[in-house]
């Protein structure tokens, strides 16, 4: 989510933003590793957060919110790899993971929104409609916290009622209100003259 | 000359159950207060004031416009506060929602920007401009949406039980915002009577039937009388 600033990547455009994180990633997958590009990498990644403004704590937030991730790959890499591949494995990803929230933590949504419909621009020739794509991205980002927080209310429902907590009895209350929700969005949608 | 709003033989059918029949009315008071019991059809009759809901069969008009046949002219002239603040924010942050409203207005990046700043600073909002829309307490979000709806300068707004999920001072902030600050025509649905009581003309629904109008202490007296 954008934290304001005044940072050259905060005032950066976000289409060369996205074009450069793009690249990076490109090359951190694509290069062979080796400990000098991992070692620049981590530096690169350090060294931006450090130039936004939003310091280590950020880095550091952004990581711990990606523990589960860096679990679920580590797990099965870990069995079937050796140990330093499953490091440089992960390393890449959560590299190219932290780099791209930099996108989104100095970049609007709005205007990332418009960058993503301008490059989208050619699809309309195939029938596709750039701003209901992008529209859809953005909602997607409002979304999740809503999401979120029927998860954590049918949690505590279930708690308060003492049920054990069961996949079924949790998933179905949830699609439930996932689905009112969106049926609740699309006439707010329809009432600020989105049709 | 025809009526701010005006019905004439309305019914609508949900899946062929009537939940409004038959219902002629015209209001032109500026703060017009819908009550009645739970499933009296008096959301279904505000949000045909927006065209969220079509007519089966009858006339609609509101400022002159059909909302089943002219459904982007009616939502640039009517507001629609709905009741839950979650289900009503569509973007990430307070200012990118309030600036939505605003597209397709043809205004400039930074004529958007101004007319923003000035909008959450009327509602208070303006130090949470770039916060997360969802981290702002229940009234703001329901601050957040009348501003967004504001500030496309509708002639009506409807609000559709705006308090329901507020407490005691985020509603008394809303109300006071709606009916005694806001210039534009208001159609205020709620089941609190002293809402209702601050109107200027009340109407009354029970099982898809209009069944009083007039002023609001008195259509109030009468339908706490039935309940008894």
């Amino acid at each position: 989510m954008y934290r304001p600033g005044g940072s050259v990547l905060h005032r950066t455009p976000a289409g060369p933003k996205l074009l450069t994180v793009m690249a990076l990633a490109l090359a951190i997958s694509l290069v062979p590793a080796s400990p000098w590009l991992l070692a620049g990498a981590i530096a690169l990644v350090i060294g931006c957060y450090l130039l936004t403004g939003l310091g280590l704590r950020e880095l550091g937030r952004q990581l711990r919110d990606l523990r589960w991730l860096i679990l679920v790959m580590l797990v099965p890499q870990a069995l079937f790899l050796s140990l330093p591949t499953a490091a440089v494995n992960i390393t890449r990803v959560v590299v190219v993971v932290l780099l791209a929230a930099l996108v989104t933590l100095t970049t609007r949504t709005e205007d990332l929104i418009d960058a993503i419909a301008k490059a989208l621009g050619p699809l309309r020739r195939f029938g596709a409609d750039p701003d209901r794509i992008a529209l859809m991205l953005s909602m997607t980002i409002t979304t999740v916290p809503v999401i979120a927080g029927f998860a954590a209310q049918v949690r505590e429902a279930q708690r308060a009622r003492g049920v054990p907590v069961q996949p079924l009895a949790f998933v179905v209350p949830l699609l439930v209100m996932a689905l009112k929700h969106s049926d609740d969005l699309a006439d707010a949608l329809t009432a600020r003259g989105v049709d | 000359m025809t009526s701010e709003i005006h019905f004439e033989n309305v019914s609508v059918e949900f899946s062929g159950r009537e939940v409004l029949r038959d219902l002629s009315l015209d209001l032109d008071e500026r703060r017009i207060a819908v009550i009645g019991s739970n499933g009296s059809g008096k959301s279904t009759f505000a949000r045909m004031l927006n065209g969220l809901v079509t007519p089966t069969r009858g006339e609609v008009r509101v400022h002159g416009v059909d909302p089943a046949r002219q459904p982007k002219e009616i939502r640039r002239r009517v507001g629609f506060v709905f009741s839950n603040p979650d289900a009503q924010i569509i973007m990430p942050t307070v200012a990118e929602d309030v600036a939505f409203s605003l597209r397709g207005r043809g205004l400039t990046r930074t004529e958007v920007q101004e007319r923003v700043t000035a909008a959450l600073d009327r509602f208070g909002l303006g130090e949470h401009a770039d916060a997360p829309a969802q981290t702002l307490s229940g009234g703001q979000k329901q601050l957040l949406a009348l501003c967004a709806v504001l500030i496309r300068e509708p002639g009506l707004v409807v609000a559709d039980e705006p308090t329901a999920y507020l407490d005691a001072s985020n509603s008394r902030r809303i109300a006071r915002f709606l009916l005694d600050e806001m210039p534009q025509q208001l159609v205020l649905v709620t089941h609190d009577p002293r809402l209702a009581a601050r109107c200027d003309i009340a109407v009354r629904f029970e099982a898809g039937i209009l069944v009083d109008r007039g002023d609001p202490a008195a259509v109030i007296a009468r339908y706490e009388e039935e309940q008894l």
